[in-house]
């Protein structure tokens, strides 16, 4: 019924709109509140057999005018009815003579006519002209189908047609079922009315359109205005017969029967949740017990998260705030009747509210306080996720953050005293992560700001109470409950004794998920309060790093922001290596913004699905607890600079080798493939250019380059970092100049050096000694001239090619050896060669042509042949160089080189048969075990 | 009895087969003389050129050689040298002159000339003479102060590996074949005329110094020992990519082998089951089962003539470093004094 009277508007409105009338009086007699007004159509059957016949004689009226054929003038309309007609009348002439071939044509011609015809029309109604042919098409198939002999004797082309004529009026007739079926029952009314219609047909349309106009916007449920109109009516009906009554007439029972009732509308088609939601709250106030109350509290409180549908969009503010106060007026009752006790587990008995507040027993009410609680924070939180953040509102929305933290702190105090410490602990983190990301002077801020609203609230509130009584006439509840809970939120003076306090609190009782976020969270305030040592050893000992992948995802979005904090802090204390660590992993794949939630970044390669897209927009965070990008990047980009340049300089022959930031020396790399050079203009600019002077040892101008950045406004206590980022400079500008340009000079005055870099004496020497013992440095003080005498102990291209040459036999031993081990599994104890097959002969060939093929050996004897006469302390260098010639010869000539490498034994790899040929495998061990040596 | 001519023929050529082995190549002072030049001045770029001689038994003289035209590679270049070669022979059989293609000399850049390319020409060469020797030249170590001369040839059991193109490991074991066994290194022995030989000993300067052994006393060996680490570093790399291969053959037979047996004994339950049915078993064994395929073995000449080069060049180091100390022995000595 519903669908036919959205089909055909143009005929059905008028009717409707007289069932309508009839309803509204069936309601004053009634005087009930039964129907709500979004769903009349489901209402009583009466007006609707009323809709049907009016339908069908309207519908008779539609097709039959082209039946008048004879008409001397057509209008457009006509004509397309009467080509449908004749059309008809091929189709009967085909069924005649069983031609279903002509009959698929006509077929598809009268689709194709019935498109023309909709759109002379103009209405959505299909032409009863045209049902007809479909039921008799429908009907001659039946009985062509149903008698097979004839189905046999078709022709194949004709056989075909049925076929597909089938298959086509079966899907066609689809669409008309109702249509058809109507029309089977009643095909005489049309054939009845056709004539009488005839003439006043296109007068009565006119007619119609007329009223349709006037009445459109009553029934139709699209018409806000109207249905809200109605709505106003209604209630205020229901609100002034409620006030006749005399109070004391409204029993339990009534109340509890018309929850039910608007509880069974809720999630109902056409029911509005505003309304719900004031028809709720008008009960609440009527409630007789306090258990109800509080029972038709929470069903108001859930009604108002209904009130916003989609999960993109966010609970209208006001009505957030009154679900707030919904939730502490809750408590209230809550605190007050101690035996009330809510619960989620048990379905509790029909009548428990009925029990009194006199009532000793404990009566058990549904409800979860977490759960909405929780719910109320989301809905916090998605609001200032979708307001503008560079609007008022979007203040005036955070000002609201202390009436969450009060109602927060409430159902934690009351959760606490049930005992339900889980639960607590679960409030406790929501009321964590609005705290963490403040500092100090944020959290003062916000006590300040509760403290003053507070004020300003009584007053307010006062005005509006009287207002909103003035206005809604709102009776005085039943139930008055007195506001126990405290509406003034209690903030200890120092944000880090509130996490402390909350945070221990969770720790003791919360499950893993609170306990590993409100970790995070305290890990985040400790960076923010520049406590690096603290936040880092908290971040070690949780081991989060471990097992954070396997986390929900905004719990890892939360690491991510503990670690750019994290690094951040490590900045402010002048820890660039920790910091650059922190921040290096955040920054490798160029997504910080992904990673931290705070905007989305457009991908070249990986197209998002829209449902992608929507969930990372769910998971953004609200501007206010961002992370400053520009300044996180500075900070990493400075941080790297600062371990890279060095490093580049140190270096210079294989560059690949040793990347401490792939970001960084991408970066660079980009940079110095430029071919004009503008002047730094975003921070990657600036870090570049800075590099680039300071490269040069040109620290000044590095410095003046870096701090001359807008961004590090943002940073606390900036005078003492840049102090601390100065010193660092000079410092990296002083190794990277050694690096550089030692092996230019033979030796260098340290007076010289400190005067280079603006370092005292004695902070240089201590790098320049640094350097000397960390092998960076082939030098040595000259302790009277106080100067750095340097060595030349760059390596020789032979030099440098032996040492490949170890490594690749090392690498080649290596594998040799596990090509044994798995032919012959390693345990080879004592086997000896004869019982080994040929290739293992092979493989002792082998080593032996390595161990020969170890050139490098052979000619480091005569190496250290040469230098031992040479003298001794180059031997000393070289034993101490970073590249170990093994200790036997260091120690002196050939002979002890020789000893020792007969003596050498190695761990690794158990050789069964190494007497048999001693020498292969010897020699091979001298040659890996230079291999390994080397590689620390 | 019926056939006796075509037994005889065969034992005719049985008879040449046991002709005595090659003992000596015996090369004639002009030969290797223009050889040496040939190759030097060339020098970095490496040229060939061919042998003429005589087989004599089991010496193989070389009395004269011809050099190839530089051959740039292509293909038309190379029918020109074809030409080139056939010209040359029939010029000098008009002045007379040995023209029995008994090998050819190529130079080296430090002895890497153990190669599949060297192999290949030197089964060319054999299909045609029976006997035939390569001698290889190396100008660079020449300068040390030797005459690095050799001449090699292909070992028969390689030969015969080779050219049923099989070099799977148990096939080498069963020949016994190691990569000492590829080359063969022929002896050389110069001779010249006696008129030669009289009139180089009226030409001998009275110096008892020649320029041979003034280069011998070189000290600087470094360019020599770094060119010789280099190669011998990428015989280290070709190395262990041979024995990645292997090491990937021997993952893939394991895999294979694990699946064999996995299949084996779902076959053996199956048995089981139907012999308890009555039903006769399946055979054990199922050729067309893909995992029953016999994996192809990576061949092993490459790492044996990697082997090969290596050990050359471990030699080359070693008996260049020895020389060096003997001779910085001698300038201690020399400096004492």
């Amino acid at each position: 019924m519903v669908l036919l009277i959205k089909r055909t508007p143009s005929g059905i409105l008028l009717i409707l709109a007289n069932g309508f009338e009839i309803l509204d009086s069936e309601e004053e007699r009634q005087s009930s509140y039964d129907s709500d007004p979004g769903n009349e159509e489901d209402t009583p059957a009466e007006p609707t057999s009323a809709v049907g016949n009016r339908y069908l004689q309207q519908n008779a009226s539609d097709s039959d005018d082209s039946e008048e054929q004879k008409r001397v003038i057509r209008s457009a309309k006509d004509k397309r009815f009467e080509e449908m007609s004749a059309t008809i009348d091929q189709i009967k002439n085909a069924i005649k003579i069983n031609d279903w071939v002509s009959l698929q044509e006509s077929f598809d011609k009268i689709n194709k006519q019935l498109e023309k015809v909709m759109r002379v029309t103009e209405s959505e109604r299909v032409p009863n002209l045209y049902i007809k042919a479909l039921v008799i098409l429908e009907d001659f198939l039946a009985q062509a189908l149903a008698n097979k002999d004839a189905k046999k004797k078709m022709s194949s082309s004709n056989a075909k047609a049925l076929n597909s004529m089938k298959q086509k009026l079966k899907k066609n007739n689809k669409q008309y079922e109702d249509l058809i079926s109507k029309y089977r029952e009643k095909p005489d009314i049309e054939v009845s009315n056709e004539d009488e219609d005839d003439s006043d047909q296109t007068e009565t349309m006119s007619d119609n359109e007329s009223e349709v106009s006037s009445d459109s916007g009553s029934d139709t449920d699209d018409n806000p205005d109207v249905r809200d109109l109605n709505m106003i009516k209604k209630k205020d009906t229901f609100m002034d017969k409620e006030f006749k009554k005399d109070p004391r007439d409204i029993t339990w029972d009534t109340v509890n029967k018309k929850l039910k009732e608007v509880v069974a509308a809720r999630g109902r088609k056409g029911t509005g949740r505003v309304e719900l939601v004031e028809q709720l709250s008008f009960l609440t106030r009527v409630a007789k017990t306090p258990a109800q109350k509080l029972e038709i509290l929470f069903t108001v409180v859930s009604a108002q998260f209904d009130i916003n549908p989609g999960l993109s969009g966010h609970m209208p503010i006001n009505v957030w705030k009154k679900c707030v106060d919904n939730m502490l007026a809750i408590l209230d009752i809550l605190n007050q009747y101690p035996n009330i006790v809510v619960d989620d587990m048990v379905e509790p008995d029909e009548n428990e509210t009925q029990k009194g507040a006199d009532y000793n027993g404990t009566i058990r009410v549904w409800g979860n306080l977490v759960a909405y609680l929780e719910r109320i924070d989301v809905e916090f939180f998605k609001s200032l996720q979708c307001i503008d953040p560079h609007t008022k509102e979007f203040v005036e929305r955070l000002r609201d953050e202390p009436l969450f933290l009060v109602l927060a702190q409430n159902v934690q105090d009351y959760l606490e005293k049930t005992g339900n410490m889980k639960a607590a602990a679960k409030v406790a983190l929501k009321r964590v992560e609005l705290v963490y990301y403040k500092p100090q002077e944020v959290y003062d801020a916000m006590r300040k700001l509760a403290d003053l609203s507070e004020e300003r609230d009584d007053v307010e509130s006062e005005a509006e109470e009287s207002k909103w009584s003035d206005e809604r006439r709102a009776p005085p509840s039943f139930v008055v409950v007195p506001e126990v809970v405290p509406r003034k939120p209690a903030f200890p003076e120092s944000s880090r004794v509130f996490m402390d306090t909350l945070v221990s609190l969770i720790y003791k009782y919360g499950d893993e998920r609170t306990k590993a976020r409100a970790m995070l969270c305290d890990i985040y305030h400790h960076a923010l309060l520049d406590e690096f040592s603290s936040s880092r050893d908290l971040l070690l000992m949780s081991h989060l790093q471990d097992n954070i992948q396997i986390m929900d995802i905004s719990t890892q979005i939360l690491y991510n922001r503990a670690m750019a904090q994290l690094g951040l802090s490590a900045f402010r204390n002048g820890l660039f290596t920790e910091g650059h660590s922190c921040l290096s992993e955040l920054y490798s794949a160029g997504r910080v913004r992904e990673l931290l939630a705070q905007g989305v970044s457009q991908s070249r390669y990986h197209e998002k699905t829209p449902e992608q897209e929507r969930l990372e927009r769910r998971r953004q965070m609200p501007y206010h607890m961002h992370i400053n990008l520009e300044l996180l990047e500075a900070v990493h980009l400075t941080c790297a600079m600062l371990l890279e340049v060095p490093n580049m300089a140190a270096n210079t022959v294989d560059s690949k080798r040793r990347v401490i930031s792939k970001t960084f020396r991408r970066f660079f790399e980009i940079s110095e493939r430029q071919i004009l050079m503008g002047p730094p203009e975003n921070v990657r600019d600036h870090v570049m250019a800075a590099t680039r002077a300071l490269s040069q040892g040109d620290y000044q101008k590095a410095f003046d380059l870096i701090t001359s950045l807008q961004v590090w406004k943002l940073l606390k206590n900036k005078d003492a970092v840049f102090q601390m980022l100065k010193d660092m400079i000079k410092e990296e500008a002083l190794r990277t100049y050694l690096f550089s340009y030692a092996a230019f000079y033979s030796s260098l005055a340290l007076d010289q050096l400190s005067k280079m870099f603006g370092l005292s004496e004695s902070t240089t020497h201590s790098i320049v000694s640094k350097m000397m013992i960390s092998e960076e440095l082939h030098a040595s003080w000259d302790q009277p001239t106080r100067c750095i005498v340097f060595h030349d102990v760059g390596l020789s291209r032979l030099q440098a090619l032996a040492f490949q040459l170890t490594d690749k036999l090392s690498i080649l031993a290596e594998s040799n050896e596990r090509a044994v081990e798995a032919k012959f599994g390693s345990g080879l104890g004592g086997g000896g060669l004869d019982g080994l097959p040929l290739r293992r002969r092979d493989a002792g060939d082998y080593a032996a042509a390595v161990g020969s093929g170890g050139g490098g050996n052979r000619w480091q004897d005569s190496q250290s042949y040469n230098q031992g006469r040479q003298g001794g302390s180059t031997m000393g260098r070289h034993g101490g160089g970073g590249k170990p010639f093994g200790p036997g010869q260091t120690s002196g000539g050939g002979g002890g080189y020789s000893r020792d490498r007969t003596g050498q034994t190695r761990g690794t790899v158990s050789y069964g048969g190494r007497h048999s040929y001693q020498s292969g495998s010897s020699k091979m061990d001298s040659s890996a075990r230079m291999g390994y040596t080397r590689a620390p | 009895m019926a056939n006796p001519p075509i037994r005889s023929f065969l034992q005719a050529a049985k008879a040449e087969e046991v002709a005595p082995a090659l003992r000596v190549v015996q090369m004639e002072g002009l030969a290797i003389l223009k050889i040496i030049k040939h190759c030097k001045e060339f020098s970095p770029a490496l040229v060939t050129g061919q042998l003429l001689g005589l087989d004599v038994g089991s010496v193989l003289e070389v009395t004269n050689c011809f050099p190839f035209p530089n051959r740039e590679d292509d293909e038309e270049l190379e029918a020109e040298g074809a030409n080139y070669q056939l010209e040359m022979m029939r010029c000098l059989r008009e002045v007379n002159v040995d023209n029995n293609t008994v090998g050819w000399y190529q130079s080296t850049l430090l002895g890497s000339y153990q190669t599949v390319e060297l192999i290949e020409t030197f089964m060319n060469y054999q299909e045609n003479i029976k006997r035939c020797v390569c001698i290889i030249y190396d100008p660079s170590k020449s300068n040390q102060g030797v005459l690095a001369l050799k001449a090699l040839k292909l070992s028969d059991s390689f030969m015969e590996l080779y050219r049923s193109n099989n070099f799977r490991g148990e096939k080498l074991r069963e020949k016994n074949l190691t990569w000492v066994g590829i080359f063969e290194e022929i002896p050389i022995k110069f001779s010249n005329s006696p008129l030669i030989s009289a009139f180089m000993t009226e030409l001998e300067a009275d110096t008892p110094v020649a320029q041979g052994d003034l280069d011998r006393l070189q000290l600087s060996t470094k360019p020599y020992m770094e060119r010789n680490l280099e190669f011998l570093m990428e015989c280290m790399d070709d190395m262990s990519q041979e024995q990645q291969k292997f090491q990937y053959h021997y993952r893939n037979v394991a895999r294979q082998q694990t699946q064999q047996q996995a299949w084996l004994q779902k076959r053996r339950a199956e048995n089981m089951a139907r012999k308890a049915a009555g039903e006769e078993p399946l055979p054990e064994e199922d050729p067309s089962n893909p995992i029953f395929k016999p994996i192809a073995e990576p061949s092993r000449l490459e790492t044996f003539l990697l082997t090969n080069q290596i050990s050359n060049y471990c030699n080359q180091i070693n008996g260049v470093a020895g020389l060096s100390f003997n001779r910085l022995y001698l300038m201690k000595a020399l400096h004492e004094n």
